[in-house]
């Protein structure tokens, strides 16, 4: 999965930039579609809430659109290996003006199994 | 969109709980999916890489560790962001640390809106 950071650099591009970039981001996503690299991706709004406490009691504003860290969009690709996905990503049009993108192996499992597992197997041993 | 944040809250768990936490997880998301509330989801891996840069430069992060981190995604398919907002007060994490980010899926890119504005602006 790649996971658009971004802290909004776009806003600092001319009206050519733009137009450029977005035909570039528009060709290279239909040629990863076309190579049944990459399933559809979608933008974020820039807006949202984060949720946090027992219960969800607290519900705070953010992520802030400025920040770097926040974001923008994501993007699941179909490759076999996380070398594949890095080298995809490195072609993504964007990066030349900013923001990042971080690439993660989506999960065959979830780590809350595998931490259980690991525990389980600790105790086994502590009983030994 | 759900983006659940935080890697380490599970650390601090023993293993009942652990499989306590596991087994709510996957029942809620069978239930959103069953309803079809939920539409994709699913963890990430713990490790990752960052492409940042002109030059394309590859770092390693997250951090693992981080609060911020992001554990994995639900992708919801509903009526308001209120029911979104509300179905992310149900995660079985949060009495443990995890944070919820709900975000809205953008009717198109964000880079195509701002240029579409600038162009009204320019005509204006």
């Amino acid at each position: 999965m790649l996971l658009y950071r971004t802290d909004e650099w776009y806003n600092k591009l001319s009206q050519e930039e733009l137009h450029e970039l977005i035909n570039q981001n528009k060709s290279w996503f239909e040629r990863l579609t076309a190579r049944g690299k990459a399933k559809p991706g979608r933008a974020l709004e820039r807006t949202g809430v984060t949720i946090s406490g027992k219960n969800g009691r607290f519900v705070t504003d953010g992520p802030f659109a400025e920040s770097k860290e926040a974001v923008g969009g994501y993007l699941v690709l179909d490759v076999e290996t996380i070398e594949e996905a890095i080298a995809i990503a490195q072609t993504s049009p964007g990066l030349a003006y900013g923001g990042s993108i971080e690439v993660r192996p989506l999960a065959e499992e979830c780590p809350l199994d595998i931490r259980a597992r690991e525990l389980a197997r600790e105790e086994e041993l502590v009983n030994i | 969109m759900l983006l659940f944040r935080g890697n380490d809250w599970l650390k601090s768990l023993s293993s009942e709980e652990k499989q306590k936490v596991t087994d709510q997880w996957m029942a809620w998301f069978r239930r959103l999916t069953d309803e079809g509330k939920a539409i994709a989801g699913n963890p990430l891996e713990r490790e990752g890489k960052i492409v940042s840069g002109k030059n394309r430069v590859v770092s390693d992060g997250p951090f693992a560790e981080s609060k911020e981190a992001i554990g994995g995604y639900f992708l919801l398919d509903v009526a308001s962001f209120d029911d979104a907002v509300a179905i992310a007060q149900e995660c079985p994490g949060l009495p443990y640390g995890v944070q919820v980010e709900v975000r809205p899926v953008a009717a198109e890119c964000p880079v195509a809106s701002e240029l579409k504005h600038e162009t009204q602006f320019a005509n204006a």
